[in-house]
């Protein structure tokens, strides 16, 4: 297979320019004339179905919850990262490229991370047009604040709840063309196969999550923005209808999937309570400006944290990173908190958990500064755990919330399908192996507002795309194959539920393949998934009918893709034999246990291609290549 | 440990609307919540009623939820009269069981309008929302060509009040406790959002009579000021917003 | 005109016409008040205020038929208000608790609404639509006080009364827009303020006619 990224000639900073330039483009009064399916409505997706219906596309959009409004960008707090350089802190798009690069431990396309860092500007014009309610300075200008992996200020945000004001902005620009008939919305739809024909992709059959029919959609494109996988961990701060169905039906037709074990474990998260846990909560990273993070030195002190003192208590970041201190990246953080509880040092009922302890600081600052700055946080934390932060020390622990993997993209946003876009997390292309703090956000609605509107019409313009109905063998047979699988899951009547299944699997992948990785553990994994998906499919216990609203039916689809999906993912950190950003593999470590990276052998992309039902996926290399900046080993010494 | 300080097992009787769709009849259901964590959310007790059930043999409880963290307005029921439950500024995923005491009977029914059909469960059909939004709830510029960020100056007082409006979830607590099932609330924090901003001023009349209009044409009901609204309010939204509604439409319509 | 009455139609538009009327009966009631409070001056001077009042002839005519349309269109549009709102949840709740937004007054006004509409009816037959020929006014009152079952009903509808404009006096503000953090919890006071002064004011005379009588 040729992955060719189609990234274009002549200097870094031109290439986008040329390339619009390049692109072939539709005439505007044949625009109407191309259906194009979007499917997802979160940053990515609803940005791309607004922006596209304006140009004059006919959109059909689908999304899985009730309202396009409730998509996981939702629920991103922090902010969204833009070189703006307002505070005249000596930001650039070259700096914002390189933090972004680097961020990602070098395993990003230059090209691809230089465009988004030139349209991280535009983004936010966009936004405030909108009437997106950014944080402003007294004099009426938009705030900024800082976040990790950068020295200078560049995150626009508004309160912590930033995710959910942008998405607010493009779902109003989306019902707008709603109104206006130039996008038709499927709500509660489940994207449940790709339709292929002749080569181009052409469709996609749903579930109605209502009545249970099963539909099939056809159109000229189809723009996938379903977001990442994080729930193969059962575990995760993702929601929980987030799933991998759809870039795993795509996967199945064909599209190659990169990086699959690339996945991003945030350091502070409220820690795992008990076996009925169904999600994790995520507090934000700007705790760790104030926070200071510790265990006790001695394994197994089941003292209280106000009776274990100062001489007895290991800060663990302060002591190893004596420059960086308790704000190591993300990826640093929770490595080192899974070190200290495999001591057994870890605090808290389960010992799963380190303390984030302000004391130090509200005595310094007095604790109305501390209840200014993080007030709403300190808040949450106490109406899940019921403890006052202020009082005790907060108890966090990793967890997994985003995945730089994704379905491979070439420059166009073009999947190895011809037809088949993918956009925001669901595909693989700028963040590398670990990525920035407010940078997800800025990658979601570059991709959406200003990448795939110009890039589908270079691809419209330029395939020959014939007409075809839904009548098509092709979608006969796709429909047929989902209800077929659907009446497989319905039979089955085994004894285990979904859930139990969905937890096994996460359990299996949180142990084996988390935050550190070793071939012991990775075999261990393969071998497990191996059993637990041969059990899956005899002993599921799906209920109810498959016409009808059907909660447990829905998962069960779900949960069979991230058993395979893990199996992918198991079989890609085995063959990264290197550690790099967010995949840490025990084998590749420097003598202070900092990640090593192998660049000789491994600065490219792994990309997957399906093999066939039950036989090996074949792995494909993209190199990459580095010509405007030069690889090195980050320290935070 | 200081976080499991507390916790407790407790039994509950758990009384559910249960309803196969729309137009069939529906009633309340009783079950037996055993060994139910204080510190579990009362998604999560739901959740182990439904695996139950499931390995009963039995249909589980639809319920609509989806992040499980407050935000993205998906769940929602009334639970012992109350939308969301007990706590204030509390979404039903966020709401622990530690709120409620052993052998405590739990009534959960779904949001109740004629605007918000039944689809099933405890889960309803909440599109008409969406619909209000369509008739004018955003800002009009296409993708691209807006001016820069900071050309347009927003006084910080402006910006954080529309934020306070914006906070808005659309989970539909408002019209599903308010006494009247009016969604003014709604359609006011939305109003006050764009009215309070300089981008939202020239198609501010245009919106307010639109949303409106879209809104009656809906059948939710009328606003009588009962405050009940702001008070089952996840998020907190004042009633001032539906008071800058008030004015909002009544100017665009007399001026 | 189309504009006109498709405002008025509006739910905002209901409200804003109940929130007019209302705040036109409050006015009323406070005249009325002002009027009734000669009683205290003794019975001369209140049959000279019903004297002088009677005097101003179509004046007074006039402000009976605007109470009048303002009594129908306050009415009307309650019905309308009550029926839509009924009609917008047809499926009730099994249990449903206040979460701390609603006040007696505000939860009763329907009720207090058609008690106040009976209690209007039989004040006016008892006061306004009665031969007056050979009666002052202030025998007309004192021979109907004399009855402790009236005084009894007619405080009870003070009582109803003060309910009622303890929400619908802030509420008219509400309505019309006129909500601001400055000024609402003034707003508030005076609601409260006037409802007692209302409802204390009127509920006291009948005890003090019976007094002197």
């Amino acid at each position: 297979m040729q992955l060719d990224s189609k990234q274009p000639g002549g200097p870094l900073a031109d290439k986008w320019d040329n390339h619009i330039f390049d692109l072939k483009l539709v005439n505007p009064a044949n625009k109407r004339k191309f259906e194009i399916i979007v499917v997802g409505t979160g940053l990515a997706g609803g940005s791309a179905s607004a922006s596209l219906a304006e140009l004059g596309y006919t959109v059909k959009t689908f999304c899985i919850q009730d309202s396009p409004r409730r998509a996981h960008s939702i629920a991103a707090q922090g902010g969204i990262n833009a070189a703006k350089n307002y505070p005249n802190d000596g930001d650039s798009v070259w700096r914002l490229f390189y933090d972004t690069i680097k961020g990602g431990d070098y395993r990003s396309r230059e090209a691809n991370v230089y465009r988004l860092a030139q349209i991280s500007n535009q983004i936010i014009d966009q936004c405030v047009a909108q009437g997106v309610p950014f944080a402003r300075e007294y004099g009426g200008l938009l705030a900024n604040r800082s976040f990790g992996g950068a020295q200078v200020s560049r995150t626009f945000y508004a309160r912590g709840q930033t995710g959910q004001q942008l998405l607010l902005g493009a779902y109003g620009a989306l019902s707008r063309q709603i109104a206006a008939g130039k996008v038709t919305l499927f709500t509660r739809q489940d994207m449940l196969d790709l339709v292929v024909v002749n080569g181009q992709v052409r469709g996609i059959i749903t579930r109605n999550l209502i009545s249970g029919r099963i539909e099939a959609h056809a159109a000229d494109a189809v723009v996938l923005a379903t977001g990442g996988y994080s729930n193969v961990y059962y575990l995760s701060t993702n929601a929980m209808t987030s799933n991998i169905s759809a870039a795993c039906s795509a996967y199945r037709k064909g599209a190659v999937f990169a990086n699959p074990c690339f996945t991003q474990i945030h350091p502070t998260c409220i820690p795992v309570h008990g076996t009925y846990q169904s999600k994790l909560t995520l507090m934000s990273e700007s705790l760790r400006n104030d926070g200071r993070v510790w265990v006790p030195k001695t394994p197994g002190d089941k003292r209280q944290p106000r009776q274990i003192p100062e001489s007895e208590r290991d800060y663990y970041l302060e002591n190893r990173y004596p420059s960086f201190g308790n704000l190591v990246p993300r990826d640093v953080a929770s490595r080192n908190a899974k070190v200290q509880c495999d001591a057994d040092k870890g605090v808290g009922e389960t010992g799963l958990a380190v303390y984030l302890d302000f004391e130090d600081a509200i005595k310094r600052d007095g604790k109305d500064v501390i209840a200014k700055k993080y007030g709403n946080l300190f808040q949450m934390y106490e109406k899940i755990t019921a403890d006052n932060p202020y009082e005790a020390p907060m108890m966090i622990y990793p967890a997994v919330h985003y995945t730089m993997g994704g379905l491979w993209v070439d420059y166009n946003l073009m999947s190895s399908l011809p037809g088949l876009f993918v956009l925001g997390e669901a595909n693989f292309s700028d963040h590398g192996a670990n990525r920035l703090g407010a940078s997800a956000l800025m990658q979601g609605l570059a991709d959406g507002y200003f990448i795939i509107p110009y890039t589908i019409g270079g691809y419209l313009s330029g395939a020959s795309i014939e007409k075809v109905s839904t009548d098509h063998q092709a979608f006969r047979d796709s429909v047929q194959a989902v209800e077929a699988r659907i009446q497989k899951f319905l039979s089955i009547k085994g004894r285990r539920t979904v859930d139990d299944f969905h937890r096994e699997l996460g359990t299996i992948m949180w142990e084996y393949c988390g935050m550190s990785r070793n071939d012991e553990n990775l075999l261990k994994a393969k071998e497990r998934i191996g059993e637990l998906k041969g059990e899956f499919w005899e002993n599921v216990l799906v209920s109810g009918s498959a016409g009808q609203f059907n909660q447990n039916l829905e998962k069960a689809g779900r949960v069979a893709d991230f058993i395979e999906f893990g199996e992918l993912m198991v079989t890609d950190a085995m063959a990264r034999k290197e550690s790099c950003g967010s995949h840490f593999s025990e084998a590749f470590q420097t003598e202070e246990n900092e990640a090593k990276r192998d660049d000789e052998n491994f600065c490219h992309v792994s990309v997957y291609e399906h093999g066939g039902d039950n036989k090996d996926p074949v792995c494909h290399k993209e190199p990459l290549v580095f010509e405007n900046v030069e690889l090195t080993q980050r320290s935070y010494k | 440990m200081t976080q499991e300080k507390g916790e407790k097992s407790i039994n509950l009787t758990v009384k559910v609307w249960r309803q196969e769709g729309p137009v069939v009849k529906g009633r309340l259901e009783t079950y037996e919540a055993r060994n139910i964590s204080t510190n579990m959310s009362f998604l999560e007790m739901l959740d182990v009623i439904n695996e139950e059930l499931t390995l009963e043999g039995k249909e589980p409880i639809a319920f609509d939820h989806d992040c499980r963290e407050g935000i993205c307005g998906m769940c929602g029921a009334m639970v012992n009269g109350r939308a969301h439950g007990p706590e204030k500024g509390t979404t039903l995923c966020q709401l622990h069981m530690r709120h409620f005491s052993d052998r405590d009977t739990v009534v959960i029914e779904p949001w109740r309008s004629r605007a918000f059909k039944l689809v099933r469960d405890l889960v309803v059909d909440r599109s008409a929302f969406d619909k209000i939004i369509q008739a004018g709830g955003y800002i009009s510029v296409n993708t691209g060509g807006s001016p820069d960020g900071n050309a347009i100056l927003v006084p910080q007082e402006a910006a954080e009040k529309a934020m306070d409006a914006a906070a808005c979830i659309g989970c539909g607590a408002c019209v599903a406790s308010c006494p009247n099932a009016s969604a003014m609330l709604f359609v006011g924090a939305k109003v006050s959002q764009f009215a309070l901003l300089p981008q939202g001023k020239p198609e501010a009349e245009k919106r307010a009579l639109a949303m409106v209009r879209e809104m009656d044409d809906l059948r939710f009901g009328n606003c009588t000021n009962e405050r009940e609204c702001e008070a089952a309010c996840p998020k907190e939204i004042s009633i001032t917003n539906i008071a800058r509604l008030n004015r909002e439409f009544l100017k665009a319509s007399f001026f | 005109m189309n504009w006109f009455i498709s405002t008025l139609w509006s739910s905002i538009g209901k409200k804003l016409m109940m929130a007019i009327t209302g705040l036109c009966f409050c006015l009323f009631l406070l005249g009325h008040l002002a009027g009734n409070l000669t009683v205290y001056g003794g019975k001369d001077l209140f049959n000279a205020y019903a004297e002088n009042l009677h005097a101003l002839g179509p004046l007074i005519t006039l402000i009976e038929i605007l109470l009048l349309f303002l009594a129908i269109v306050h009415v009307l549009t309650g019905c309308f208000l009550f029926y839509g709102n009924f009609r917008a949840r047809p499926k009730r709740y099994i249990k449903k608790k206040s979460v701390g937004g609603r006040t007696i007054g505000s939860a009763t006004m329907p009720y207090t609404g058609v008690f106040m509409l009976g209690f209007i009816i039989l004040h006016l037959l008892n006061f306004t639509f009665i031969d007056k020929a050979d009666q002052t006014s202030f025998q007309i009152i004192s021979n109907t006080f004399s009855s402790p079952f009236y005084v009894m009903f007619y405080m009870i509808a003070m009582v109803v009364i003060g309910f009622h404009v303890s929400h619908g006096l802030w509420s008219a503000f509400q309505s019309i827009g006129a909500n601001h953090p400055k000024y609402m919890p003034f707003i508030h006071i005076v609601s409260i303020v006037f409802s007692l002064l209302i409802g204390a004011g009127f509920g006291v005379l009948p005890v003090y006619i019976t007094l002197i009588s």
